[in-house]
């Protein structure tokens, strides 16, 4: 489903990512893991065309991303949901609204709009809460109308940065139990953390970064061994 | 079409506050354009009237029968130059001056039933009333012996032009000024005013919308906030102009001519109004679309 071929990733003379390649096949869930300046929120950036890779090639779904203009971004990221540690809500619009926005900007008419979001929000949890203000929610339940934004569309991928990183335990687990239930539905589902405890207890492969450097993890073969 | 009209009905609903700075500036400027507009509407008015006054005084010489003076107007009203000719007689300049100066009635009769000439009193057209068309005229009817005396007031003609020709260049100045002052009090504040939305528009981009997606309500928005700020700012200048106009010494109207200090044309006020849709919509543009560029 993603795969990198030597990815490399400067900021003038400082290489936030150096000669990554890895691969994530069709319906895994995988952690971005490394300590902070590691390269873990570039990494994601790079996938959802926040920014473009200095060197390298990187394949999505079979497309080469690291080469499309501004244009074709769209309709990548119509293919991929992101989360955000700080949610990326629009407080005085409701949870609806704010999760019928994906749906809207690919076009779907009012009526689908309005069966497709209470299925969503029953996948997070938040059945009955579509007339709710972002604005007024608990920081868990922000994190699970972001996640039911993010996939809406049905994408084939979901990208998490920190999506814990602003939550308490509890919480925490709640939106990891979120989100390995969408994997489980068949997304591949990358989460960039470094949250020790939380990848200990919900347990898949770890893509470790250092330096900007990947140490450990590339393919799935490798981390099995 | 209908999306973008109901999001910009969203977005002014979400963001009443800035949507009013927003048409309150661009009112602000139009009321600065609009003010600008009927000041020089106005003194033009003025040197039109001016213009229109400009005529010219042709003193027959003495012992000119009726029969040459009827055919001196004539051929007068004949010529390219001539809006209209009067011929007054010397019993006609005679009974004007004794009506309006009868003081003078005594020395009048003295002199006896000549002592006025009869003349024509030439109105030009405008295009020929500046001082060097005014000069080939008078030479022109200096020829022939017709007439003793020419009178046309060219110091006059001279310094109305040279105040003309100094109000044209200071209102275009004036003007350039004015619309740039307008453009970049409406550019910063609208920049602000989207800059306030960057969130809406990150999101926007981040769920995979095109940018004619996020732009086209901000461009309805903008219309809306140019169509308020253009009705305000005529508002307030016509509520500016009524105060003017009541409060004005008797004397100013009479210089203004005899409308007084005229408001703006009809086609000034569409104008203002159009001026105001399209300061909202490219200024709403160019913002969103210099955000949109830094944006991932």
């Amino acid at each position: 489903m993603i795969r990198l071929y030597h990815i490399g990733k400067s900021y003038g003379d400082r290489d936030a990512l150096r000669d990554v390649s890895l691969h994530v096949e069709k319906g895994e869930m995988v952690y971005v893991t490394g300590p902070s300046g590691a390269g873990k929120s570039t990494m994601l950036k790079l996938l959802y065309g926040a920014e473009r890779p200095s060197t390298g090639k990187m394949l999505i779904a079979g497309t080469d991303v690291s080469k499309l203009d501004s244009r074709q971004l769209p309709s990548l990221r119509r293919n991929l949901g992101v989360v955000f540690q700080d949610f990326k809500l629009l407080p005085q619009r409701t949870v609806a609204e704010n999760v019928g926005m994906a749906l809207e900007v690919i076009g779907a008419e009012p009526d689908a709009i309005r069966r497709r979001v209470p299925a969503v929000l029953n996948i997070v949890g938040l059945k009955g809460r579509e007339e709710d203000k972002a604005g007024v929610l608990s920081g868990g339940e922000k994190q699970r109308v972001a996640i039911a934004r993010a996939i809406v569309n049905d994408p084939a991928i979901l990208l998490a940065d920190e999506p814990t990183g602003n939550l308490d335990g509890a919480m925490a687990v709640e939106v990891m139990e979120i989100l390995q239930a969408i994997n489980l539905r068949g997304t591949t589902v990358l989460v960039a953390t470094h949250d020790v405890g939380l990848m200990d207890r919900f347990p898949y492969r770890r893509l470790r970064f250092v330096d900007g450097r990947l140490v450990v993890g590339s393919t799935l073969g490798a981390a099995r061994r | 079409m209908n999306q973008a009209f109901r999001h910009a009905l969203r977005g002014l609903r979400e963001h009443t506050y800035l949507a009013g700075v927003g048409a309150g500036v661009i009112a602000a400027a139009l009321v600065l354009l609009g003010a600008y507009a009927m000041i020089v509407g106005n003194l033009e008015a003025v040197v039109s009237g001016w213009k229109r006054d400009v005529h010219v005084s042709a003193y027959f010489a003495p012992g000119q029968s009726a029969e040459v003076q009827a055919a001196a107007r004539s051929e007068l009203a004949g010529r390219p130059e001539v809006e209209s000719v009067e011929w007054v007689t010397s019993e006609q300049a005679r009974t004007w001056m004794l009506e309006r100066v009868p003081e003078v009635e005594a020395m009048v009769k003295e002199l006896g039933e000549g002592a006025l000439p009869s003349s024509l009193e030439i109105a030009l057209r405008p295009a020929y009333t500046s001082p060097e068309g005014l000069d080939a005229f008078a030479a022109s009817l200096e020829q022939g012996g017709r007439f003793g005396d020419i009178d046309y007031g060219r110091e006059w003609v001279e310094r109305s032009g040279a105040f003309l020709r100094t109000l044209t260049i200071l209102g275009v100045a004036l003007g350039g000024i004015l619309v740039v002052a307008a453009l970049f009090l409406v550019g910063n504040t609208i920049n602000l005013v989207v800059y306030a939305r960057r969130d809406e528009l990150e999101i926007l981009r981040l769920v995979g919308a095109t940018d004619s997606y996020i732009l086209s309500p901000f461009l309805v928005e903008g219309a809306i906030q140019g169509v308020a700020g253009g009705g305000a700012a005529v508002a307030l200048l016509y509520a500016v102009h009524r105060l003017v106009v009541a409060r004005l010494p008797e004397a100013i109207p009479l210089a203004l001519g005899e409308g007084g200090l005229a408001f703006l044309q009809p086609s000034a006020i569409v104008l203002l109004l159009v001026t105001g849709v399209a300061i909202g919509v490219a200024a709403a543009g160019l913002a969103v679309r210099r955000f949109l560029s830094r944006l991932a």
